[in-house]
This record gives structure tokens, C-alpha cells and sequence, in this order.
């Protein structure tokens, strides 16, 4: 008995400890299920996007995706190395990039690198011994899961918790963003977003009426750091300034102004604009960017409707006052126009407002992300929720506070960008996440209304219904359930990325098939998914690394030059950071000339420096009854064999410089790629001219590298061609065996060009 | 469980329980679900865009669409546009797929409409049929076995050329059970059930692609909805039809049922099997158009 009752007593305890632990923290059984919830979508969040690891670890080193991550890896290695403000107080000049002239490397947003820096400096006065690669690489993935949390709270504000987590969950798994805050993926999207989530969390914050004004201060100047922070680390920054300008704008023409606001507008923008212009790069110029104009007029427009409220007109003297102003305003636009002070609006955003411009601007066309994506992509992106993003849209409206106002405008505007720009996607994100939240809370609450109800008869009955009951209101909630859960899972449309192995049709949704990606240079930038790392590109730029000098020039296009600077360890010519169109039409040039022109125009540059040129193509090998040992090899046109198009164009563009610079001449001229051949129905046909091109000479001898090596495989695409002043080096991937990766091998050659035999054939005057 | 309305065209209108299409919506993604997930029949595409997920998550979007309209009424002008919103999933097959963008007409030829195939023809079908099939209903049974015959063609027709028809045999029967009990007045199938079956048909004729077929089989309901839309257009009156001695009848043609009951009083019974021969033998048109073409 005594012992019966001693456990009776502990239990006693335990109980009311527990009780009084409760008491001492508020909890409550709801915000334990919240916060477990948010827990758990945060950890869904991080994990998703640290899944490509598993191909980094066997290559001892965690990668960074794509290529503009080493640009800003660059950047944070350097500020490592001399500090925070290194490379705008050293005027920082990598030569290493855009050879002869270099990189200007003030000309880069300073928030991603600095904060990398700042806080693997952190990380490393805490005894962490961790590779700063390595720790960019995380960071993209810590940094996205913040803006998940960010939003969590922004979505409480807009409609409680609930759509907090929704919303926290939808974008965790959305998969534009998603993409860009994966593994390595170490870009300017990142402090990006996480700077317009704080800003909209804090602004909106400080708009709350129910704050007091000490309060709203306070946050107001939260918002202006955060802002600060966003204008100093994405260029999209200019988007968030004019929807806030164009929110309060609203604002007032809906009568709604009180002088809260534009004490919080002044102080939000005016100390967040004042940050900013300190930032090296951005300065003051920045302010009299078109973009930022609409700002200031808005400014004006609330100290107009300030004045207003105070009756000190009449109505005759308000209408002159709007005259006058309009006549002003107009009048100071025209000079300002004229004298060229208005900063020009960079050609990305020039073609975000009108599509249609950017078909003539190749050099902006050919990037995959600035593609414009069709309406069809719009629901690949979004999947099935779009049906709680218009629901959602519809009680925003029906509601329309002040938040709602906003996220209605965020997501309307958010909806056109993203339909014009692919990359624009992830601004859209956020918005899309918010709304389709709501929808989703918006749709459940009177079913879940209904369900605490007691089951007595329901009013609703004008046509149909006369009773309803509880079950019924289950069976809607189950329907709202599958439908999260086809988004969630059962995605009919998955990734058409090449895929090896036996995988589902359909079924993942794109955000799970991103987690299946490897970083771009571990697949050796092809879209594949192999089994293991592919060593290709790793190797050619370990192979650069050790045996060329820092200074030689590779000659390569555009796109690998980030990896061959950073990675591999020598000079470029030029890189994704497109500052010289003129080079790059230069570069396109070299490739589809003839051997002797190419060398031509690289004799402009310094013969003793520029060594080496490189090329990277994809082969695909197949069988066929035909060919002695089986299989033929073609190539397949994820490398430069398929790129090549847009090095004829861009080089074409060109085509009146180039002529009178005396480059292209009668017989090695042209405009576009149909100077090179035709398609046809068996694929591309390359003409006289085509098969003269440097490119296809070299893309054919590094795929009979990779033939001749491999058993003696017959290719199909391209005969046999003798190069006349350019030598192998290293062909990196000649010797993979054509069974792994699904027949697709990628293989990148690296040739030296014989300077003393094009000088000997060539001999100056 | 179910809410319960009276039936109108019984004596002492009983109350029916109402919405049981919502069992059909969950059966059908049920049974979709399990077709992709033990690749009963392997829909393979190089897209890898999944057809019995697509027709899972059209289905859903029916009956969601349905159970809003018995919940709250929806106006027309919503009922009308929403299926569009169902369509964007099949938009996306179809382009990834790479469908015949083209419809062969009869005595006309094929017509191709490119790229508008995506963008117009395929919301535009969803959009008619769904509606269509959701105006011609009221009576027990002629809700639910008029779309499961039109089904029943489509869905033979298709099996001459593909392996896409296995998808429906399931949620059919399922169906099958529903419009039993509905033609003996135990249930109705509700919005919920007319908007799901609706968007069963149209998503599973692009699918399948067998778009002309699903024309020719619907063209009863077409029929009917031009009918009561054009005197709603032009008239301003509504289709009404009295209840007397249990028996129908009708002083007007403004819609299929007023049509067959004009002056010429009917059991419930008797309008169900005639709309539904009709019904039958455009189906059996529609058949015997698809094995003709086929044989030529």
C-alpha cells in the first residue's frame, strides 16, 4: 500500500509541475501543435533543399550550383582574405576575368558576399573548421529556410497562424524558389528574398494601426534596414520599391491616408534609400534611376495629401494646386529626360515590361532564366493550388484591409513578372504562397465552423439545401485535403530532365525532383542525374588548375567562364557578368570562323597570353547494326554543339562592326546560324561554310577523342577534320565508359593553339 | 450523413439524400492513385507528365467545383468560367504530350488549330461539356445514366486505339452503382456528381484523345443547353415543367425534357429512358463513326 501510494504521490507532482510548467510558458495545446507544425516545415524546407549533397560528398568538396555563385564566391574569398570592404576600399580589378581589360569587381552588390563573409568569419572564430565553398554552399540553404519563417510570420499578420504555416509550407516547397535557394545555389536571390520578406514583415507591421506610433517607428525602421539590405544584394530591389510606392499610392486614392503613413513611407524609404546610397556601386545615382522616381512622386503626393486634409484651400485653389503640379512634374521630367540624368534603365528591365523587346537583344535571350516562360509553365510552377491562389485572390478582395491591399497588388504584379521572366518566378513565390494560404483558410473556415456547430438544421436553403450535416462538411475538408495533397505529392507533371534509371512518370512534384538534382559542375553541367559524381568538368578544371599558369587565357564561351576563372584557375575572356558585348560578339566570332580568322581576331589580343581554347560537348552513344562494334556516337546538344547557335547570332549581330573591322569578308560572313547549314528532318545539316567553322572542328575532334578511345565507336554526326593550328591538351571524359549516365557523355577538350605555325603561314608585313 | 432535399416529381416529395457524387470524386482518385502507383498500365510519356494523376486531379477539380455549387450556390457566371481553371492541368498533358492539335471533322476534313488547340479548344471543351452536362438533369436517373453512356462510348472507342480506357473502369462502375440508386430515387448524385462526371468526360476525351467522338456523343446536351440558353436570351423565361397526377408535362420548348413533354404527359421514368435512348444512339453514332474511320 505504501508503495501504491507513493507512486500516486509522484504522479501528483509530475502532474502539477507540469501544470505549473505550462502556466510559467503559455503553452497551450494549439501553439504546441503550431509551432511543432512550423518545426516540421522547416526541417521539410531544409532538407529538401540539402539533398544534392549526396553528390558532393564523394568528391570530398560540397560544390556551389550553376555559375554565378563562384562570381559572388569570388567576391567572399576576397573579403575573407582583406576584409569586409576590400574590394571597394582596394578598387578591386580581377584580371583573371574579361581579359585584357579585367573585371571591374565594384561593379557587384556587396550584401550576399559580406554577409557569407561576415559570418564564416563568425563561424570560424568559433573553432569551426569548415571550407568557405562548402559554407556558401549551406549557407543558400540556411538563408532559404529563414525566408520559409519570415513568411510563417507575415502570414500570421495577414490571417492567423494558420495561414502563416500554409503559407511557410507553400514555399518552402515552391519550386522556383525552391531552385534558387538549394544546395550551393549562392546567388543575389538570396539575401534577396530574405530582405523583401523582412521588408514586407516590417513595413506592413508598422503600418498597423493598432501599433502605437513609438511602435510603428520602430519597425519602420526596421523595414528601412531591411530595404537597405535588399537594394544592396539584388537588383530586383527596384520592384519592391515601386509596388510599395504603387501600395501607398493606392492608399491614398482610397481615401485612406493619415499621417501615419507618410511619417512610416518617409521614414522607410528615405533612411532605407539613404543606406542604400552609401553602398559602394549603388550610390547616389541610384536615386535618379527611373525606377526609383515613382518613390519620390509618391513622397510628394502624400505631403499634397497632407496639406489637403487640413482644408487649407479651396476647392478652386486645390484644383490649381493639381494643375500646377501635374505641369511640374511633367516639366522636370522632360529636362531631367533630355539631359540624360534619368539613369538608363538596364535592358533586363527594359524587357520585362515589354516581352517583345528582348527578340532582338540575343545576348539577353540565349540565358535560360531570362526565357519567357509560357502559361503552360505557370502551372507546372504553381500546380494544382492555383485554384486556392484564385480563391484566395477573391477574399483578398472581398476584404480588402490594408494588408490585403498589399498582398493583392504583391501578387497581381508578382503574377505578371513572373509570367514575363522566368527567373521573376521566385519573386512571385512569396506572393503566391500568401495567397493560396489564405484561399485554403478562406475555403476550410466555414466547413470547419460548421463542424464545432451543434448539428441542428442550417439556415441556407434558397434553392437546394436544407440540412446540412457535420459529415458532410468532413467530406469537403477530405477534398481540400487531396487536393493539397495532389499538390504535395501527387503532382501529375514532373521535371523533363533526362533522367537515368527507372523512375515514375509523373507523380514528384518539381520541388522533390530538384532535390534529386546534383549541382550543375558535379553533373558535369549537363541535366542529369547520374549515380555518382561526374568528374568531366572537376577534372578539366583540377587539370587547368595545376598545370596552366594563372595568367593564360582560355578561350572559352560565355557560360563556363565563372568555373574556369574561379575553379580552374586562369584568365577568361569572358563570363555571365556580359560587361563587354562587343568581346562576346568577339568570342562568337573565333568559334564560327574559319581557323585562320579565329586566330586572327585572337591575335588582337596578346598572342603570348592567349594559350589555350576549350570546348565542351554532350555525346550520346546508341546502338547500331551498321557499325563494327555496335554503337554509333553522335552529339547530342547540351554543350556547345547545341550552343552554337547563339554564339552565330550574337557574332552575326555584329556583323556590320565586324566587317568594317575587317574580320568577316566574302566567304566567312554572316548573320545567323543559316549561314552554317540547314535543319532538315534527320537534324541539323552543316553547309561548306559550317563545317569550315572552328567549332565544328572542334566539337568533331573531341568527339573522335572520345571514339578512337573508346573501342573504336563510329560517329555519326561529324567526319573526320583535321585541325591545322591547334593541338590537344587534355580531353577530359575521353575515357568514360559510354554505358554510365545512360549514354550520355559529356567530355570537355581542352587545344593549344600552335601560335608558330599560324605566324609562319601568316607572316606580318 | 448526406444533406437531404425533397424529390420533386415523387408524391409527398420525399426527402433524397443529396451530394453522393463526392463518394464517386473519392472512389475515382482513389482508384487513379492506385493505377499510378502499382503501374497497372504504364502511361509512359518523355515528358513525364502522369495521365492518371492528370485525370485524377481534373476529376477533383469537378467535384470541388460541385461541392461548392451545392454548398453556396455558386452564380452562373462563376459555374461557367471555373472549369477553366480544371483545364490548365489537361492544357499541360496535351502540350507535353504532344497531341494531334488537329480535329477531323466529317464531310469537313481535319482542321488544325495549332497552338490554339492548347489555349482555346482544349478550356473551351471543358468548359462546354462540363456545363452541358450539368444543365440536363432534375429527373432520378438522368443525371447519372445519360454521362455514364456517353462515358461508356467514349471509353470503347478509345479502347481500339489505346490503352487509356483502363483508367476509367473503375471510378465507371463505381458510377454505375451511384446512377442504380439514383434511378430508383434512393440518392442524387448532386452538383458535386454532375460537375465531377462532367469533367470526367471532357478530360478523359483529351486524354484519350477522342475529341470528335465526345462532340458527336454530346450532342444531346449541346442541344439542350443552346435551347434553354437561347429562350433565357432571347425570352427571358425559364424552362418549367408541371407535376400532375405523376405525371410530367410541359406547355413550352424551352429545354430537351420540355421538348419530349410537350402537351404529351409523362412518368419520370419514361422521360429518363427516352433522353437516354437519345442519348444512346448519338453515342452509337459516335461509335459506329470511329470503327467506320477506322476500317476506311
Amino acid at each position: 500500500m505504501a508503495i501504491r501510494e507513493g507512486k500516486l504521490m509522484s504522479k501528483d507532482q509530475i502532474n502539477s509541475g507540469l501544470k505549473s510548467f505550462g502556466k510559467r510558458f503559455k503553452f497551450n495545446r494549439s501553439s504546441v501543435l503550431v509551432i511543432s507544425a512550423l518545426i516540421l516545415i522547416l526541417l521539410v524546407a531544409f532538407t529538401v533543399r540539402i539533398l544534392p549533397m549526396r553528390w558532393e560528398i564523394p568528391s570530398g568538396q560540397i560544390h556551389l550550383n550553376e555559375y554565378d555563385p563562384y562570381y559572388q564566391y569570388s567576391i567572399t574569398e576576397y573579403m575573407v582574405d582583406n576584409g569586409l570592404f576590400s574590394p571597394y576600399t582596394n578598387n578591386w580589378v580581377n584580371y583573371q576575368q574579361w581579359y585584357p581589360n579585367g573585371l571591374n569587381m565594384r561593379m557587384s552588390l556587396p550584401a550576399l558576399p559580406m554577409t557569407a563573409a561576415a559570418l564564416y568569419q563568425v563561424v570560424s572564430f568559433l573553432g569551426i573548421n569548415v571550407d568557405l565553398m562548402t559554407f556558401c554552399a549551406l549557407l543558400a540553404v540556411a538563408l532559404g529556410t529563414l525566408s520559409c519563417l519570415v513568411l510563417y510570420f507575415i502570414g500570421k499578420d495577414m490571417g492567423g497562424r494558420a495561414v502563416g504555416l500554409f503559407a511557410a509550407l507553400f514555399l518552402a516547397l515552391a519550386p522556383s524558389f525552391l531552385q534558387r535557394s538549394s544546395l550551393g545555389f549562392f546567388d543575389t536571390e538570396i539575401p534577396g528574398i530574405l530582405g523583401l520578406l523582412v521588408f514586407v514583415l516590417m513595413f506592413l507591421r508598422s503600418m498597423d494601426p493598432k501599433r502605437s506610433l513609438r511602435g510603428g517607428l520602430i519597425y519602420s525602421i526596421g523595414a528601412a534596414l531591411a530595404l537597405a539590405y535588399f537594394i544592396a544584394g539584388w537588383g530586383a530591389a527596384y520592384y519592391i520599391l515601386d509596388l510599395t510606392a504603387l501600395f501607398v499610392f493606392v492608399l491614398v486614392l482610397l481615401k485612406r491616408y493619415d499621417r501615419r503613413l507618410l511619417i512610416n513611407y518617409g521614414v522607410t524609404m528615405g533612411l532605407g534609400l539613404l543606406i542604400a546610397t552609401r553602398v559602394p556601386y549603388i550610390g547616389l545615382s541610384y536615386l535618379t534611376s527611373a525606377p526609383v522616381l515613382p518613390v519620390v512622386a509618391v513622397f510628394i503626393v502624400l505631403l499634397a495629401a497632407e496639406f489637403m486634409r487640413h482644408n487649407v484651400f479651396s476647392v478652386k485653389n486645390k484644383m490649381y494646386l493639381v494643375m500646377v503640379s501635374i505641369v511640374a512634374i511633367l516639366g522636370s521630367l522632360v529636362p531631367l529626360m533630355y539631359f540624360g540624368y534619368l539613369g538608363d534603365i538596364a535592358g533586363k528591365f527594359v524587357s520585362v515590361i515589354l516581352p517583345g523587346a528582348r527578340e532582338n537583344a540575343p545576348l539577353i535571350a540565349s540565358v535560360a532564366e531570362h526565357r519567357i516562360p509560357a502559361w503552360g509553365n505557370l502551372y507546372v510552377e504553381l500546380g494544382i493550388a492555383v485554384i486556392f491562389f484564385i480563391i484566395g485572390l477573391y477574399f483578398t478582395l472581398k476584404n480588402p484591409t490594408n494588408r490585403n491591399l498589399f498582398l493583392l497588388l504583391f501578387g497581381v504584379t508578382g503574377l505578371y513578372f513572373g509570367a514575363s521572366m522566368a527567373r521573376l518566378l521566385v519573386i512571385l513565390a512569396p506572393a503566391f504562397a500568401l495567397i493560396a494560404g489564405i484561399g485554403i483558410i478562406g475555403m476550410l473556415k466555414p466547413f470547419m465552423s460548421l463542424l464545432k456547430e451543434t448539428p441542428t438544421a442550417t439556415v441556407k436553403a434558397k434553392r437546394k439545401l436544407l440540412r446540412v450535416n457535420k459529415e458532410y462538411s468532413i467530406i469537403g475538408i477530405l477534398l481540400i485535403l487531396v487536393m493539397l495533397m495532389t499538390q504535395f505529392a501527387f503532382n501529375p507533371t514532373q521535371t523533363s530532365m533526362v533522367q537515368t534509371g527507372q523512375v515514375q512518370v509523373g507523380g514528384a512534384p518539381r520541388s522533390y525532383a530538384n532535390g534529386y538534382m546534383p549541382t550543375a559542375i558535379s553533373a558535369a553541367g549537363l541535366p542529369l542525374v547520374p549515380p555518382e559524381p561526374m568528374p568531366q568538368w572537376l577534372n578539366m578544371l583540377k587539370y587547368t588548375s595545376n598545370n596552366l599558369h594563372s595568367t593564360d587565357v582560355v578561350v572559352a564561351w560565355w557560360d563556363y567562364g565563372y568555373w574556369l576563372s574561379v575553379m580552374g584557375d586562369v584568365t577568361t575572356l569572358a563570363d555571365n557578368a556580359t560587361v563587354d558585348a562587343a568581346q562576346i560578339e568577339n568570342l562568337g566570332f573565333v568559334y564560327m570562323s574559319t581557323e585562320d580568322d579565329a586566330l586572327a581576331m585572337l591575335s588582337t589580343y596578346d598572342q603570348k597570353r592567349v594559350q589555350y581554347i576549350l570546348v565542351f560537348t554532350s555525346l550520346f552513344v546508341y546502338p547500331h547494326n551498321e557499325s563494327p562494334t555496335g554503337f554509333y556516337v553522335a552529339q547530342y546538344g547540351l554543350g556547345d554543339e547545341g550552343k552554337w547557335v547563339w554564339m552565330a547570332r550574337i557574332s552575326g549581330g555584329a556583323h556590320d562592326r565586324l566587317t568594317n573591322e575587317g574580320f568577316m569578308h566574302p566567304g566567312n560572313t554572316w548573320s545567323d546560324e543559316m549561314a552554317f547549314g540547314k535543319s532538315s528532318d534527320y537534324g541539323w545539316e552543316w553547309s561548306a561554310q559550317g563545317i569550315n567553322s572552328l567549332i565544328y572542328k572542334l566539337l568533331s575532334a573531341t568527339e573522335h577523342a572520345f571514339a578512337n578511345k573508346t573501342n573504336g565507336l563510329v560517329t555519326a554526326t561529324s567526319m573526320d577534320v583535321d585541325l591545322q593550328y591547334f593541338e590537344p591538351v587534355y580531353i577530359s571524359g575521353d575515357d568514360t565508359s559510354f554505358g554510365s549516365y545512360g549514354d550520355l557523355i559529356p567530355v570537355v577538350g581542352l587545344y593549344k593553339i600552335n601560335w608558330a605555325a599560324y605566324n609562319a603561314a601568316h607572316p606580318k608585313p | 450523413m448526406f444533406p437531404t432535399v425533397p424529390d420533386q416529381h415523387k408524391n409527398g416529395k420525399p426527402l433524397v439524400p443529396n451530394g453522393l457524387g463526392v463518394l464517386y470524386v473519392l472512389f475515382a482518385i482513389v482508384c487513379l492513385f492506385l493505377i499510378y502507383f502499382f503501374e497497372i498500365e504504364s502511361f509512359a510519356s518523355v515528358s513525364g507528365i502522369s495521365a492518371p494523376l492528370t485525370l485524377a486531379v481534373c476529376i477533383l477539380f469537378g467535384g470541388f467545383m460541385g461541392l461548392l455549387d451545392d454548398w453556396m450556390d455558386l452564380k452562373w457566371r462563376y459555374k461557367a468560367f471555373m472549369p477553366l481553371i480544371a483545364a490548365l492541368p489537361l492544357v499541360y498533358f496535351a502540350i507535353g504530350m504532344n497531341v494531334r492539335t488537329s480535329i477531323v471533322l466529317p464531310f469537313i476534313g481535319s482542321v488544325d488549330f495549332g497552338i490554339w488547340y492548347f489555349y482555346l479548344i482544349i478550356p473551351l471543351i471543358v468548359m462546354i461539356v462540363t456545363n452541358t452536362v450539368n444543365m440536363l438533369g432534375g429527373f432520378n436517373g438522368l443525371e447519372s445514366i445519360c454521362p455514364a453512356i456517353v462515358l461508356l462510348g467514349l471509353m470503347s472507342i478509345s479502347a481500339l486505339t489505346s490503352s487509356y480506357y483502363l483508367l476509367m473502369v473503375g471510378p465507371i462502375i463505381f458510377w454505375l452503382i451511384l446512377a442504380a440508386l439514383n434511378l430508383k430515387g434512393k440518392i442524387f448524385v448532386g452538383n458535386s456528381g454532375s460537375f465531377a462526371i462532367g469533367m470526367t468526360i471532357a478530360s478523359f476525351a483529351i486524354i484519350a484523345d477522342v475529341k470528335l467522338s465526345l462532340l458527336i456523343s454530346i450532342i444531346p446536351y449541346i442541344f439542350n443547353s443552346s435551347l434553354i440558353l437561347l429562350t433565357v436570351f432571347f425570352t427571358h423565361k425559364k424552362a418549367l415543367i408541371a407535376f400532375k397526377n405523376n405525371k410530367l408535362e410541359s406547355n413550352h420548348k424551352r429545354s430537351l425534357v420540355t421538348t419530349i413533354t410537350y402537351h404529351r404527359p409523362l412518368t419520370e421514368r419514361k422521360i429518363v429512358a427516352i433522353v437516354s435512348i437519345i442519348v444512346t444512339i448519338f453515342t452509337l453514332l459516335a461509335i459506329a463513326y470511329s470503327f467506320l474511320s477506322i476500317l476506311v
